[in-house]
């Protein structure tokens, strides 16, 4: 009994003594002793092309991207030759969403594909609009007296979309973006983890994470809680770098990402490291067939993903039905 | 334990039920062994009881409990208790009459879209009007790929399937000596008034629902519908030919659809009557023409009318879409 409980009291020692050494040390610093660690309690994970403890990741994309959240946009349009802009409104082109659907952007960041969704969105209903008027001008009488009373019971639906982050930075640049383009409506901002959504289950109709799921060290807990907070019938989409298929596209891929990408994110940015944890990090994310059965695990149907720019990127798309 | 027996119950008892069972078996989770009796007995009355098991699936809710049920059913069917055992097997066919694929959930919500083509017209915001009437998301259109020319085929394939069920009722009616055989005019004629009239509660937007046929993307399924509706009609009609007048027939029996169903989109007088004047006519054409064939052996000239027909066809349905197109 004695022994059992000077086990236990040597086991706590041991992990306060970790937790100290971890917090000590810094972000930046190589990982903690190794003998302190119980094989057992501490899984790693990559970090890029390094091997890091799990509980490390999260501190360290955070700290990556709370560097780069001032120049994020800036960086975006440098290092993909604004082609970023191509894939996103893709994405919306492929998500055509309805009239009041809900959307739920994680890893949303500055808000990219919020904005683009709002806009999607009010101008579909414009056009819906122009098409009640010019349809009702022949109407007679009574279809005009009858849609004076469902104009009044019938609100439309106004559709909303909620940012959802993990980094105060990303979210604070998002928020200035917003007011500066002059869309407050109908968008909100939410500090959050993908792997554990402050959101009630069943509220969306569209889940979207764009550029940001690898970044997230257990990918399956993000995909469970994307099923968990779409509603019935809910899409879930997920826009990301990937494999690219030709050979000598993945050459000059390769070269491109290694060579210039660091560099422009030191001149622009000014912060090399950020920017090699970006390029590598994308070798380190599954292949489109990989991650399509990762999703399909989760308890998505219907999945389905499109290469865009020859596998640079993949939209993966699938449905909780 | 026990709660494994109470959602596997749960899972067995009609819908309204399912909700309700869980509250009232959680106070009699007190001791394992009072829980497993009680649990017993339960299923023991429900076997014996003639409540007649529910075997559609009406909504998508029950549909996923299922899902979440069905394995906690199979970690409960491998307890080695008989009773239990029973009622799985009795139940396993049940089962796999309600899972449902996806393909079926796709075909129940174009379904449930048709009621709102009259006041969305065949588009993506009436595949989303029904979705939400099943209680699904409207993020739930994404899975048609083709868009609103997945709920037109959707709606062809339901006529043809419905039209070939009343001709298969009409040929069982005349074997088993109940009706006269129809001649082959009268019979044609029939069978293409019976499908066409089937379009009357969409006829408002049907001229819509063809420029959407003829898009490029959809082009091959509406040609594959046509040609196994033609020939269905000329199957139950009783044409065994194998030479070059399974062609032809098909042919004449195509362009005598086509234009006929044109005329209808247009076609403003009481009851359609001018269309079913137009078909005959056209029908009686056909049959002077093939009795002058017999003749004279000019089996070419009813390919060039069905030719024609098509040419005519192709013709007037493009200008409909690009009338469509202006205005759209």
């Amino acid at each position: 009994m004695a022994a059992s409980v000077r086990l236990l009291v040597r086991q706590a020692i041991r992990l306060s003594h970790r937790n100290i050494t971890v917090t000590a040390a810094g972000v930046s610093a190589r990982p903690p002793c190794r003998c302190f660690s119980e094989s057992a309690e501490e899984r790693s994970t990559h970090f890029g092309f390094e091997t890091v403890p799990e509980a490390e990741k999260a501190k360290r994309v955070y700290k990556v991207f709370e560097n780069v959240a001032q120049k994020y946009d800036i960086m975006n349009d440098a290092m993909s030759l604004g082609i970023h802009r191509l894939w996103k409104d893709m994405l919306l082109h492929a998500m055509h969403p309805q009239p009041g659907a809900r959307l739920l952007d994680v890893a949303g960041g500055t808000g990219d594909i919020s904005f683009r969704f709002l806009e999607y969105v009010r101008s579909q209903r414009e056009r819906q609009q122009r098409r009640a008027v010019r349809f009702g001008q022949t109407l007679s009488w009574q279809d005009i007296s009858n849609s004076y009373s469902t104009i009044e019971t019938d609100g439309p639906r106004e559709s909303t979309a909620v940012v959802c982050d993990i980094n105060k930075e990303m979210l604070k640049v998002g928020k200035e973006k917003a007011e500066s383009l002059g869309i407050i409506a109908g968008l909100s901002w939410v500090v959050g983890d993908a792997e554990e959504l402050p959101f009630d289950d069943d509220q969306f109709d569209i889940y979207t994470i764009a550029f940001g799921i690898r970044n997230v060290t257990h990918i399956d807990q993000a995909l469970q809680e994307a099923l968990r907070v779409l509603k019935p019938g809910g899409r879930f989409m997920c826009l990301e770098f990937s494999k690219v298929t030709n050979p000598l596209l993945a050459r000059l891929y390769d070269a491109y990402s290694f060579q210039m990408i660091p560099v422009l994110g030191e001149v622009i940015a000014g912060d090399w490291k950020s920017y090699q944890y970006l390029v590598e990090s994308i070798r380190k994310f599954p292949s489109q067939e990989e991650f399509k059965s990762m999703i399909e695990d989760a308890g998505f149907y219907c999945v389905q993903y499109y290469n865009f720019t020859g596998g640079v990127v993949a939209l993966h798309s699938g449905f909780k039905l | 334990y026990c709660c494994l027996i109470s959602s596997m119950q749960s899972g067995y008892s009609l819908p309204t039920s399912v909700v309700a069972a869980p509250t009232t078996t959680n106070p009699q989770c007190g001791s394992l062994r009072r829980g497993f009796h009680c649990a017993v007995l339960r299923l023991q009355d429900e076997s014996k009881s003639d409540k007649p098991p529910s075997s559609t699936s009406s909504s998508t809710t029950y549909h996923e409990h299922y899902q979440a049920h069905s394995a906690e059913q199979d970690a409960a069917a491998s307890a080695s208790d008989p009773a239990f055992y029973k009622i799985y097997q009795d139940q396993s066919g049940e089962q796999d009459e309600e899972y449902e694929t996806e393909e079926q959930l796709q075909a129940r919500i174009l379904t449930a879209a048709l009621e709102f083509v009259p006041l969305h017209g065949w588009s993506m915001e009436a595949i989303a009007a029904g979705a939400e009437s099943l209680g699904l998301s409207s993020a739930s259109t994404g899975m048609f790929e083709k868009g609103s020319g997945d709920l037109v085929l959707h709606f062809i394939a339901q006529c043809n399937a419905q039209l070939t069920e009343i001709l298969a009722e009409q040929h069982n009616q005349v074997q088993l000596g109940q009706a006269e055989p129809k001649k082959t005019a009268d019979f044609i004629r029939d069978a293409v008034e019976t499908r066409l009239r089937m379009y009357i509660p969409y006829i408002e937007t049907w001229p819509q629902a063809m420029s959407l046929l003829l898009l490029p993307h959809n082009i091959p399924d509406s040609l594959k519908h046509l040609s196994t509706l033609m020939d269905d009609i000329w199957y139950y009609a009783g044409d065994r030919s194998t030479d070059m007048n399974w062609y032809t027939k098909r042919a004449a029996l195509t362009g005598i659809y086509n234009t006929t169903e044109l005329v209808m989109i247009q076609d403003s007088s009481p009851d359609f009557q001018d269309t079913w004047t137009f078909l005959d006519n056209r029908i009686q054409d056909v049959v002077n023409m093939a009795t002058t064939a017999k003749q004279v052996q000019s089996t070419g000239e009813a390919v060039v009318q069905g030719l024609m027909g098509a040419a005519v066809t192709v013709s007037l349905l493009s200008y409909i879409h690009h009338l469509n197109s202006l205005f759209s």
